[in-house]
């Protein structure tokens, strides 16, 4: 019963007696079709209801658990537990009502609140334990003079609720509760349904049922204090956590329309820090890392779906997901090895005991590029192409242009679009908007003993070229299924496949991208006679229809089978046992076709068909990759109230983790022909085939544990460990061991602060300190290991070659990371405003990075192993506000984060710089080296009179000369303070709920993120590269020598921070605007329980700072596939 | 109910293995298995060959210099093309392809420097034998002299490696002089030709392997490198004794010169000729894009685009006339035509040396049976298919490599993969070496002999007697810029003769070709495509990497960097 202090209680009521229309039923068939479900959801939490015990007449509690029977059952139930008898004449109950009941320790008067709701009966205490039921139908002429019920509203405290608004249903009766928590209502007879509701509370229904005093209890909302929190194999009560993790729910992850989950993260979670780089279909994961980065190895975070470490969770159905949860901190100790980077616990939805509940939704979305740059049309190409030629030249007087003026003015004309076409790429190549398409449909229910969750979705996504065969699809399936084969034995299975396809062209995209935003405007993408031309370098974006395809299937399934069984002789211990078997397995067709453009001959005048680059003959590449992941998981737990006050909670477990990868690939060239892309159709000569193949396999041993204690859940302690065995070390270095404690006390909780601030809800302070690691770096680096490859060639044959991968490193081990954490949680004002106010620090040490920064290459080693040399220092803070109020019928939660993480370089096994302001030690990690751009040199003289570099002309960037040695060179560059990873993130979300209308409203941003763009400087190079406009305008000219941009074909000694962006953005990231049918109106019909209509967008909106021209997000070069504006209309049935 | 939870027990305890982490590799050989297999050992052994750049990267080292007119903005290329290499950038050029084509040799070359020192070490200790062990060890001992070489010319005296370093091992490595590289090159050729036999025909499947030849040949490049100023700033004249001696080895071993220059680039691997000493071969499943990377549009290559080795005007001018005479003179830094050669500036490629044609596509040849048409109208309203006016895949200087590029006989395509061979050290250079250093000795006679043979390959007439001194030495000179253009000697003989910052002061010019349509006169006019950043004499060598000289406190800058 400990740790479970709040209950789902779902009564569904079946009434075969009448339709709500009052029409004579026709036949048996039409009362099935009519049924009236209701549903109701009451939380109710242990200490409110052992408090609320022996308080007057009908404050004891029940508990109860039936399902279909009649009336007569439960109070036969109720009886037997020997607290209440009851008075009433048999007949007037109905008999062919079955209602189910599943409460502990509810209030009998809700109880009976409920039970009695859809009836006409009523019931009475005449004493503590006496209840008398009564019908009171029909008299219905019979007016009730006047009749007032009085009664008191109290928290799950028994504390009075001062201002609670109790009314009555489909009235304008309403009264409300005075300090004390009393109320006094009248009506005109004591009938009908009271709603009472309360900010920050769950709003409340009871049937009045002939009584003159009602009490109610009230409860938290949900997604507040009462939350429960998924931690490292286990959940926690948030009110008790003492870690620094963050959750949030599905429901606010499905409010988005991305097709990606994880980058619907993006803000929602402080202190995960989500940068989507590229937003091509089925490509477009983002970068995540939790608390910036706080190594230079590998930073990411470790992903555990229902407890593997899975992959694809940007890939899962939304709909499926119940929460996913962020270990910051030591909480993630329990994960060990991995965890240094933090842990993302993904946990999907099961089914609930009740009637099948069906639930569909639709949606249809439009999709474009948030922003596409703006490149320079033809004419302006031509003009600061011929400035670049000139200046190549070196000046001379007298020039012959590149492009004449004769042939700029015709780009400008129009009047040639043979020969001087002025091309915009990306209006050729790009359509307008592509669709995006999504379809679920769930199915959840159970009974006394088995529950499920049955689930499939599917979704589809188009490529935004025109002529591509970009196009991704996903297959969601899910089942999940609870059994209680006896009291104590609980056996499930979750299995679900998330199969996709993934078609793209067979060029790489961001080539495509290169040659869609690079491409010259001054060569033709399609003739006007229809005939599409080269393009740049003869890979016309639009020709990438024909030229084959890389289709990616990916079937992976994951399995979970789990048993638990509760040892009945020693009351709250538990064991706990899972077996997981992932496969997946994927097939990769790449096709390539030889394709052919046209070309206009000036000489022929004819337009003559060209093989562009690429395979002469069809080529196939068929590749199969196979992984597996095994996993066997073991827990013991432990749960027990000692003397009322003491609870203490232990787990121990052991868990086992193999896994595997393969693949095999052919490849045949030489295809008789086109049409059919099997490999079997290739040729079959020796030289025209290829195979290849390879195989790696892993494997943890880990035994971890938990232990939490906590007085009166006031003073609270946890302690909690892993013993990690990873195979990617060296035998004597296998094993680490992880630990972490952390501890908080709830100041709100004692009586004298309670007493003093009644206003305050909770009043939480936590601290946490442990030791994670993080293993991740290519296994066996102790040992030197060789490869087949760089095969050489003597006489007219190929001879094999091997040579040696990374040098050996017999002393490889963890890196280790120390985190401790401060925080400080509050609810103030029954949920007006809450706070969260976390303080990290962190500092990591053997980090495995490479050497290379002093190892000479005259050793000439190959790769160099990874060696546990760095110390980096991370540090920041994440603070949390809420508000949540109620004004009339709106109801609107609003709720800010910000998330700061700083990481600082203590040592990384630096060469020493030129210079001390380059040391890269003392800096965060991926902070760069950059020459200081100061303006561009305007005139000769300015030039002359200030160093430069040996290739600097006048128009080039002024590079200032930091060490002032007269010299411009690399001691001139200094080491930047931030990267493209941002230190600040944050996010607003707010919800409004009014009548039938909700409006979700989601910001989020980031700041303190620099990145380098180096096509943002590009303009008038011999590449014929197209520039962006931003980039010709106000540059440099002879005759505009104020110009603020650099001449054209500008030279700089290096990345300067002229082309250093700010990328600090605000986003519109979500907007979802609903509306829900009356369930009056619904409740006619009986076929659906809820239908919602609703319009949504993905990435709205976004104001940057100062990437204006491209999407500021992407953090460098903007030739890669863009992100996703999303404009989404959706429905969703409830049934 | 027991059963099931029996059940859980049990396969818990079946499920659970010991020695789970105990997993050896699967995709790869251990260290151990190398060495004790003999097909290991000689795959270990073939790989190593792969230490010595081929000429064939996307980026040929003719736009390093004025051989060609680099389009290409990207990576070491530009750098060196516009002169503006530094420590700071060097390592722009240290990879294949797009990245130089190992201009900056020293990560590649000390990584093979040190594969073959652990080969050799390995074999010297291992008590395996077979039959081609001792000739293995002497292709390794040939293959560091070559790595040893490629260090030299680029880097000068650079830090000398003969043993295998682990990890962890520290060492203060300080740069040998110049000469004391030569004499370890010297030593490793030595040491490897006894067990190495004298040549493989180059249809042998053994073409491609070290020979005594190679060792030869490698010996008698380096020996002429360490005589010439650069490296001999005392002109010791033993230094050129040297270098003739070790050339005149290879005068009688049995090679002599192909008899059509033109088709010699273009034979396949494995053709049958006599010319090439040590060459890179390739096959079709491990070749080259050459020609995709160097013609036209009209052909789909990319020629003007990044990979351009357009032929610079500066080199067109170079090509003596048939008369036997430069079509040029230079004196003062100013070029003037030479009339006595006959060169007429209104028919600039009329009557040039034939291997003008052999190397050079320009306006009116006729290439894979197309007539290349690269002129432009006077009204500039229409143009030649080949003109950089229809595309920018056609090179701006007009004019289009044509040494290596195949004959109508093999298509050309992105799809075909080239095989003609890469010639590392060929008679004709051996020729030219003799001839350079008898000259430097004061053997004139010999010198215009061995240039001679050369030119009489090509069909040039011979160099009159009464071409002596600077006159000759300009002869030996332009000899060998025209007859090894684009094999990648250009880059390092400008520097080592320390006329470099002459030559590379120079601008790069290509030719406007301008056609009146009415009359059909074609008018030609050289054109200044390229001003190069001022030559420096610390040019002559490249200064090592910024970070390396960092790590290496006590070896030094290259001078003057």
């Amino acid at each position: 019963m400990l740790g479970q202090s709040y209950y789902l209680f779902i009564n569904q009521y079946e009434s075969m007696k009448k339709s709500l229309f009052g029409c004579p039923p026709k036949s048996i068939r039409f009362y099935y079709k009519t049924l009236l479900m209701v549903k109701f959801i009451f939380l109710f939490t242990l200490i409110g209801s052992m408090q609320a015990m022996g308080k007057g007449f009908g404050q004891g509690t029940v508990t109860l658990k039936l399902k279909d029977v009649r009336i007569s059952k439960v109070i036969d139930a109720i009886r037997a537990q020997g607290n209440y008898r009851f008075v009433y004449k048999d007949q007037i109950l109905p008999k062919d009502e079955k209602v189910s009941v599943d409460v502990i320790n509810a209030p009998i008067q809700q109880v009976l609140g409920q039970l009695f709701l859809h009836t006409t009966l009523s019931y009475k205490f005449l004493s503590e334990d006496l209840i008398v039921i009564t019908n009171d139908e029909p008299a219905p002429e019979v007016r009730t003079v006047f009749a007032t019920i009085h009664g008191k509203v109290t928290n799950a405290k028994g504390e009075p609720l001062e201002g609670a608004t109790v009314t009555l249903k489909n009235t304008n009766k309403q009264a409300v509760t005075k300090a004390d928590g009393t109320f006094s209502l009248e009506t005109d007879d004591l009938k009908g349904v009271l709603i009472i509701s309360f900010v920050g509370m769950q709003a409340q229904e009871v049937a009045v049922a002939g009584r003159s005093e009602i009490n109610f209890i009230m409860q938290q909302l949900t997604s507040d204090l009462n939350d429960v929190v998924v931690v490292g194999y286990s959940t926690q009560k948030k009110e008790t956590l003492t870690g620094s993790v963050v959750q949030v729910s599905g429901k606010e992850i499905a409010k988005s329309p991305a097709p990606n989950v994880v980058s619907s993260l993006a803000g929602q979670l402080p202190g995960l820090t989500v940068n989507q780089r590229s937003g091509e279909p089925g490509r477009d994961d983002p970068s995540i890392f939790i608390r910036g980065t706080g190594t230079f190895g590998d930073a990411s975070p470790l992903i555990i779906i229902d407890g593997v470490e899975r992959s694809l969770l940007a890939r899962l159905n939304p709909q499926d997901i119940e929460s996913i949860s962020v270990l910051k901190d030591a909480s993630a100790a329990i994960y060990g090895a991995r965890a240094a980077n933090g842990v993302i616990l993904i946990t999907t939805k099961k089914g609930v005991k009740g009637k099948t509940a069906f639930n569909f939704s639709y949606n249809y979305a439009f999709q474009r590029p948030t922003k596409i740059p703006q490149m320079l049309d033809a004419a302006t190409f031509a003009e600061v192409y011929n400035e670049g030629d000139w200046y190549r030249k070196g000046r001379p007087a007298n020039n012959t242009p590149f492009y004449s003026d004769d042939a700029i003015q015709k780009f400008k004309d129009g009047s040639d679009p043979v020969l001087y076409p002025n091309t915009n790429w990306v209006h050729e190549v790009l359509r307008p908007y592509s669709y995006q398409q999504n379809v679920n449909l769930q199915a959840s229910g159970g009974s006394e003993t088995v529950r499920y969750l049955l689930s499939f979705g599917t979704m589809n996504q188009d490529g935004n070229f025109r002529h591509n065969p970009t196009f991704y699809q996903q297959y969601n399936l899910r089942s999940k299924v609870e059994a209680d084969l006896t009291k104590n034995l609980t056996v499930g299975a979750n299995i679900y496949a998330i199969l996709n396809n993934r078609k793209y062209s067979s060029v790489a995209t961001n080539v495509n991208f290169i040659n869609i935003l690079q491409a010259n405007p001054t060569i033709v993408a399609q003739y006007p006679n229809g005939l599409i031309g080269p393009g740049r370098l003869g890979e016309n974006p639009l020709l990438m229809d024909q030229r084959g395809f890389d289709a990616i299937q990916d079937a992976p399934i994951y399995s979970t089978f789990t048993a638990s069984y509760k040892i009945p002789f020693i009351k709250g211990l538990r064991l706990d046992a899972s077996y997981n078997y992932d496969m997946s397995n994927q097939f990769e067709k790449l096709w390539s076709i030889p394709y052919y453009f046209y070309e206009y001959n000036v000489t022929t005048k004819q337009y003559d068909k060209k093989q562009g680059t690429g395979t002469s003959t069809a080529s196939l590449t068929d590749t199969y990759r196979k992984w597996t992941t095994r996993l066997y998981n073991f827990r013991m737990t432990y749960e027990k109230m000692f003397f009322t006050d003491h609870h203490v909670t232990a787990m121990v477990g052991l868990e086992q983790q193999q896994t595997s990868y393969s693949d095999a690939s052919a490849y045949r060239k030489n295809f008789v022909s086109t049409a059919i892309d099997q490999i079997n159709v290739g040729s079959t000569a020796p030289a025209d085939k290829n195979n290849s193949g390879s195989a790696t396999s892993g494997a943890y041993n880990n035994y971890f544990g938990r232990l939490n204690y906590d007085f009166r859940s006031k003073y609270l302690f946890e302690f909690l460990f892993r013993y990690n065995g990873s195979q990617i070390f060296p035998q004597n270095k296998r094993y680490g061991f992880f630990p972490g404690v952390s501890a908080g006390w709830r100041i709100s909780e004692e009586p004298f602060f309670r007493n003093s601030a009644p206003f305050v809800d909770q009043l939480k302070l936590r601290a946490t300190y442990g030791q994670v690691g993080n293993d991740r770096v290519g296994p066996y680096q102790y040992l030197q290991s060789f490869s087949f490859g760089n095969n050489y060639v003597f006489g007219t044959s190929d001879v094999p070659g091997i040579y040696a991968n990374t040098m050996p490193n017999p002393n490889i081990t963890w890196e280790v990371s120390k985190k401790a954490d401060v925080g400080l949680e509050t609810s103030l004002w029954k949920g007006l405003l809450g706070m969260e106010l976390t303080l990290w620090m962190e500092r990591r040490s053997n980090i495995l990075a490479q050497p290379n920064l002093s190892v000479s290459n005259v050793f000439g080693f190959s790769a160099l192993p990874s060696q546990n040399i760095g110390k980096v220092d991370n540090h920041g803070f994440e603070l949390m506000l809420s508000h949540r109020n109620r004004v009339g019928a709106l109801q609107y939660n609003i709720a800010a984060n910000i998330a700061y993480a700083r990481s600082k370089i203590i040592f990384m096994d630096e060469a020493p710089q030129s210079e001390p302001y380059q040391n890269l030690t003392g800096h965060p990690v991926g902070a760069a080296l950059y020459y200081k751009g100061g303006g561009i040199f305007h005139t000769q003289d300015e030039l002359d009179k200030y160093p430069h570099g040996a290739g600097a002309q006048v128009g080039d960037i002024r590079v200032l000369d930091l060490n002032n040695d007269g010299v411009i060179d690399s001691k001139d560059q200094f080491r930047f303070n931030y990267s493209n990873t941002p230190e600040y993130v944050f996010g607003l979300n707010t919800n409004f709920q009014y009548k039938g209308f909700d409006l979700t409203v989601f910001f989020q941003g980031q700041t303190k993120a620099y990145s380098y763009d180096n096509t943002a400087a590009v303009l008038g190079g011999t590449d014929f590269a197209n520039a962006v406009v931003r980039r010709a305008a106000n540059r440099w000219t002879v005759n505009n020598p104020n110009g603020m941009m650099p001449r054209s074909d500008a030279w700089q000694p290096g990345a300067t921070t002229f082309f250093l962006y700010d990328d600090t953005f605000i986003r519109l990231k979500t907007l979802e605007f609903g509306y829900s049918l009356p369930r009056d109106l619904l409740s006619r019909y009986h076929v659906f329980n809820d239908v919602r209509v609703y319009a949504s967008a993905f990435n709205l909106l976004t104001w940057a700072k100062q990437i204006k021209w491209a999407d500021p997000e992407i953090g460098g070069d903007f030739t890669t596939y863009p992100q996703q504006r999303i404009i989404n209309l959706g429905v969703n049935v409830k049934f | 109910m027991k059963k099931i939870f029996a059940f859980i027990i049990l396969s818990g305890m079946l499920a659970c293995k010991k020695n789970v982490l105990d997993i050896s590799p699967q995709d790869r050989i251990s260290e151990d298995a190398v060495w004790s297999d003999e097909n290991l050992i000689k795959a270990y052994e073939n790989e190593l060959y792969n230490a010595i750049p081929h000429g064939f990267y996307i980026h040929m080292y003719s736009k390093y210099t004025d051989e060609s007119y680099n389009s290409a903005p990207c990576c070491g290329a530009d750098i060196f093309a516009r002169n503006t290499y530094s420590p700071d950038n060097i390592t722009n050029a240290s990879g294949g392809d797009f990245w130089g084509g190992y201009m900056y040799y020293w990560n590649q070359g000390y990584q093979y420097i040190r594969k073959a020192n652990v080969f050799l070490e390995q074999m010297a200790s291992s008590k395996l034998q077979f039959t081609d062990k001792p000739r293995l060890v002497a292709e390794a001992k040939f293959l560091r002299a070559f790595m040893y070489f490629e260090l030299i010319e680029r880097f000068g005296g650079v830090p000398l490696v003969m043993k295998s370093y682990q990890l962890g091992d520290s060492a203060s490595f300080v740069r040998s002089s110049f000469d004391d590289c030569i004499s370890a090159i010297g030593k490793d050729l030595d040491d490897a030709m006894p067990d190495l036999p004298a040549r493989y025909l180059s249809t042998d499947v053994n073409f491609g392997r070290a020979t005594q030849d190679a060792c030869m040949a490698l010996r008698s490049r380096a020996y002429l490198y360490a005589a010439s100023a650069l490296f001999n700033p005392t002109n010791d004249v033993q230094k050129w004794q040297k270098a003739a001696d070790a050339a005149e080895a290879l005068l009688n071993r049995g090679y002599s010169l192909y008899p059509d220059y033109r088709k010699l680039f273009i034979l396949p691997s494995g053709a049958a000729e006599d010319e090439y000493i040590f060459c890179r071969s390739f096959t079709s499943t491990n070749g080259h894009q050459a020609p995709m990377n160097n013609l036209g549009r009209r052909y789909g290559a990319y020629g003007g685009w990044w990979a351009s080795n357009g032929p610079s005007q500066n080199l067109v001018d170079d090509y003596d006339m048939t008369s036997g005479e430069p079509a040029f003179t230079w004196s003062g830094g100013t070029k003037t035509v030479n009339a006595a050669s006959g060169y007429d500036p209104n028919h600039p490629y009329w009557n040039r040396d034939p291997r003008f044609d052999a190397t050079i596509i320009h306006d009116s040849t006729t290439y894979h049976g197309d007539l290349i048409e690269m002129w432009i109208s006077k009204d500039g309203n229409s143009w030649g298919y080949d003109s950089y006016k229809q595309s920018s895949d056609n090179p701006r200087g007009g004019y289009i490599l044509k040494k290596f590029m195949p004959e109508a006989d093999v298509p050309l395509s992105w799809q075909t993969i080239y095989t003609n061979p890469w010639p590392y050290f060929r008679l004709a250079e051996i020729y030219l070496n003799y001839a350079e250093a008898k000259f430097e000795l004061g053997d004139e006679v010999t010198c215009r002999e061995y240039l001679n043979k050369v030119r009489e390959r090509a069909g040039m007439p011979d160099i009159q007697a009464s071409v002596t001194g600077d006159a000759l030495r300009a002869r030996v000179y332009n000899e060998r810029r025209i007859e090894l253009a684009f094999e990648e000697h250009r880059f390092f003989d400008i520097r080592r003769w320390k006329i470099a910052s002459d030559i590379e002061n120079r601008p790069i010019m290509g030719m406007d070709i301008v056609k009146d349509l009415g009359t059909g006169v074609t008018t030609y006019t050289p054109v200044q495509l390229l001003v190069k950043v001022p030559y420096q004499d610390k040019m002559n060598l490249l200064p090592v990497e910024t970070n390396e000289i960092k790590r290496n406190p006590k070896m030094g800058q290259t001078l003057g960097w």
